[in-house]
């Protein structure tokens, strides 16, 4: 007969062994790293019980929890990504507060969201900021108007794997931080996504991992992310987003794209009508159009692409004919293409400027050089007049009157 | 004191009417379209929020436009009426004297000569500022319908052309501004205020130092006589036809080239293109699994009788042990636990293990902890057996 034994730790099989020294060994190693800024955090993790207790089941491949409905999840915790992840210090009871022990309260979801629902508040607890901004978020309005399917902290940010985002010195996310958020994006916007992927923007994220390049989050925001549909202020504030880089000579230097780009858009009919709706009447419902209405919303494509890009001729003219149906091949020329005016680009216009910036010193100089001449006899000269001769003889005009004349009182008329 | 002057008529009514519709359309022209030359500006900015808005601030552009040009239709008519009918002197018309009279006036101003000189019913000055507005008219007018029409205009003219002539429009605004408020208001308002546009006269001493000429005609009685009735009868059954068409056609064209092109000034809600957002991508397929043991080496399958002490009581230890006897409700650590039970009653039926508990809870394979198959089969054929110690 085996006798029982008195202590949890003999029970141990050497593979379990094995998964609970790698737990601790990350533990050690990562404690001291977390970002956390809340208070609340480490005190109960002492007290609470360990988390190798729930890891010994939960740690084992292919753990599911059916809920009433049919549905299936996976209730495994790998326990070496929980150990290099960021909740690794912290107690599972710090979130999973009704468990204690086995059997588990019996779990009412009876649907895997409703299950993933019951810990929505839970995350509040440490990351006080986070869930704040997302109290303003697109995703909570739509929550709270009853739309399930938005997310909750945990359905972009796996409590029991997730890592940090990795930053560099300054705390800028890296490039492969960037391609991170947008794979979480695409958990629920998998077509927006894939239109993404192909931009040239998602290509620098995606595949070249470039950090200058921007994620998802850098144009909609990260947790008060607003929505883009639906919403005018959106559109009409949308060129600063795009401005935000694009009129950054540190950044656009370094690919050769001017920053000139804001300028030029707003010295135009769109980009003026669209900075005085902002400025002025930020509800305004508009087609005006903002960057994105010709350089696509996420499948930006660089300006000389082949395919897709502007400066080809018949794809400039298919986008202005979206909201301009009669115009014809000589239209698209009428805008400058962010060029500023010069004798290689668009030299008409920038010869009308010229003549004009030449002609009106000239009208406007001759006409002040006369009035200037004009003062200089009623001032100057009269006052010499005056002086030389002494009082002026006022000249009693003499009363005739002619046909052409009328008798005018000015005291009596004014 | 009352000083009486003698005055001269100088505008009748209709030329004063032209006057005030000319300054309310080019003063709302250059308020709404200066502040969308410059929209940046602080001025600009509260302008155009006072006014409603940039759409309606381009509506007042245009409308004021289309006043200005039939403002000019009917100066243009009058002219030819005033020309044809009445054979009146062309007297608008710049010539080689109005040089002179410029230079003989900037010299006399330098006090170079002792007198100015002696101008007729317009002077060098206000036909400079005519000309002005002339040029203006042109400029203005075909440029704004170029903006008006960006769609129409490119079909003909090179697509470059619309910005040239927004360029065009914008600075020949600048510089017709800023030439009244120089030229205009020094000379009607600053070096003298000139009621004439109100009033209709001008004081003798004003004319004397403006229109010289003039007022010596007038004083020596060169006015042209009137044209005899059945003359002007005559000669209007010629102008009002032409007149007449020649009006409706120019009104009709400007109405056509003002309500030609809608899509370069209609504001219309966007279009949201963007669709359907939420389309999660398909989850991975949860592995299908097989129940599987708690993790842990074989233990060694008892042989020969099957008792609690020869090898099941060693089985439940080794896969069931770390919960059950450490977390309360149902131990395996002896017999006697086991055959006690749990919170649900006993989970060992001896004799039946189909009505076992400790075996149904395992069938499905969502418990946690789980036997091997043969240890399995060795927990059956114990209970069945009659579970012993």
């Amino acid at each position: 007969m085996v006798q029982p034994k008195r202590t949890q730790i003999s029970t141990f099989t050497p593979v379990l062994f094995l998964f609970i020294t790698l737990l601790i060994v990350a533990v050690i190693a990562l404690s001291g790293t977390q970002a956390v800024s809340a208070d609340s955090g480490d005190a109960p993790a002492a007290q609470l019980p360990d988390n190798t207790q729930c890891l010994l089941c939960h740690s084992s491949p292919g753990q599911t929890k059916e809920f009433s409905n049919g549905e299936v999840k996976s209730i495994t915790v790998d326990p070496q990504l929980f150990g290099e992840g960021m909740h690794s210090n912290v107690s599972c009871q710090v979130c999973h507060a009704n468990i204690s022990g086995y059997p588990h309260p019996e779990n009412t979801a009876t649907t895997g969201r409703e299950g993933t629902l019951q810990y929505k508040a839970l995350c509040q607890q440490c990351h006080t900021v986070q869930a704040d901004e997302l109290m303003d978020s697109a995703h909570t309005k739509l929550f709270e108007g009853g739309n399930l399917n938005t997310p909750t902290c945990a359905d972009c940010h796996n409590p029991h794997a997730d890592k940090p985002f990795d930053k560099v010195e300054d705390g800028s996310l890296t490039g492969a931080s960037h391609a991170r958020i947008a794979g979480i994006c695409a958990k629920c916007h998998s077509t927006i996504f894939e239109e993404y992927a192909t931009s040239v923007h998602g290509s620098g994220v995606l595949v070249d991992k470039n950090p200058d390049v921007p994620a998802c989050t850098d144009c909609h925001g990260v947790h008060s992310i607003s929505g883009p549909t639906g919403v005018s202020s959106f559109r009409l504030t949308s060129p600063n987003i795009c401005a935000k880089c694009h009129t950054d000579a540190t950044i656009m230097d370094k690919y050769g794209i001017s920053t000139q780009v804001m300028k030029t858009y707003i010295a135009d009919f769109h980009g003026t009508t669209v900075t005085l709706f902002e400025k002025i009447d930020p509800d305004q419902q508009t087609n005006m159009p903002v960057c994105f209405d010709c350089h696509g919303v996420h499948d930006i494509r660089r300006a000389d692409d082949p395919e897709k890009g502007l400066q080809v001729k018949e794809n400039l003219l298919s986008t202005c004919q979206r909201c301009h149906p009669d115009a014809t091949a000589n239209f698209p020329d009428s805008w400058l293409s962010h060029y500023i005016p010069s004798p290689e680009h668009a030299p008409l216009v920038y010869y009308v400027g010229l003549v004009y910036k030449i002609l009106i010193p000239l009208v406007l100089g001759a006409m002040a050089l006369f009035i200037l001449t004009d003062i200089y006899r009623k001032v100057f000269l009269k006052r010499k007049k005056n002086m030389t001769k002494g009082n002026t003889k006022v000249i009693d005009e003499p009363q005739q009157s002619t046909s052409a004349f009328s008798q005018d009182s000015e005291q009596g008329k004014e | 004191m009352t000083e009486t002057h003698q005055v001269v008529m100088r505008f009748d009514k209709l030329r004063r009417v032209e006057h005030w519709l000319l300054f309310i359309s080019f003063t709302t022209l250059a308020i709404t379209g200066l502040i969308q030359k410059y929209p940046n500006n602080a001025v600009s900015l509260g302008l155009v929020a006072l006014l409603g808005g940039v759409q309606i601030v381009r509506i007042l552009h245009r409308i004021s436009a289309v006043m200005f040009v039939l403002e000019a239709i009917f100066h243009f008519v009058y002219m030819g009426y005033q020309l044809y009918i009445q054979r009146k002197k062309a007297s608008m018309i710049p010539g080689v004297k109005d040089v002179v009279d410029a230079v003989q006036s900037t010299a006399h101003n330098l006090g170079l000569r002792k007198e100015g000189p002696k101008m007729g019913r317009y002077n060098f000055a206000e036909k400079a500022e005519y000309l002005a507005v002339i040029w203006g008219l042109i400029m203005m007018g075909l440029t704004g319908l170029m903006l008006w029409n960006p769609i129409f205009t490119s079909k003909f003219l090179p697509g470059q052309f619309i910005p040239a002539a927004k360029v065009a429009h914008g600075l020949e605004a600048v510089l017709a501004v800023l030439a009244i408020l120089l030229w205009h208001f020094y000379h009607v308002h600053i070096k003298r205020w000139n009621w004439s546009m109100v009033k209709g006269t001008l004081k003798r001493e004003e004319m004397e130092e403006e229109h010289a000429l003039e007022l010596e005609e007038i004083e020596k009685g060169e006015v042209p006589a009137p044209v005899p009735a059945h003359i002007v009868s005559k000669r209007k059954k010629i102008f009002f036809p032409i007149a007449a068409i020649v009006t409706i056609a120019l009104v009709a064209l400007l109405y056509a080239f003002v309500t030609f092109e809608e899509t370069a000034i209609k504001t219309v809600p966007p279009l949201d293109e963007l669709g359907t957002v939420f389309v999660p991508q398909t989850p991975t397929p949860l592995p299908t699994k097989a129940p599987t043991s708690t993790p842990g080496p074989q233990t060694e399958l008892p042989a020969g009788p099957l008792t609690w002490t020869t090898g099941i009581g060693g089985m439940f230890e080794q896969r069931c042990g770390s919960c059950h006897g450490a977390m309360g409700g149902l131990s395996v650590k002896s017999y006697e636990d086991l055959m006690k039970g749990g919170k649900s009653g006993p989970v060992v039926t001896a004799g039946d293990a189909a009505n076992s508990l400790v075996l149904n809870k395992l069938v499905d394979g969502k418990h946690p902890g789980q036997f091997e198959p043969d240890e399995l089969e060795k927990i059956i054929e114990w209970i069945n057996a009659g579970a012993t110690k």
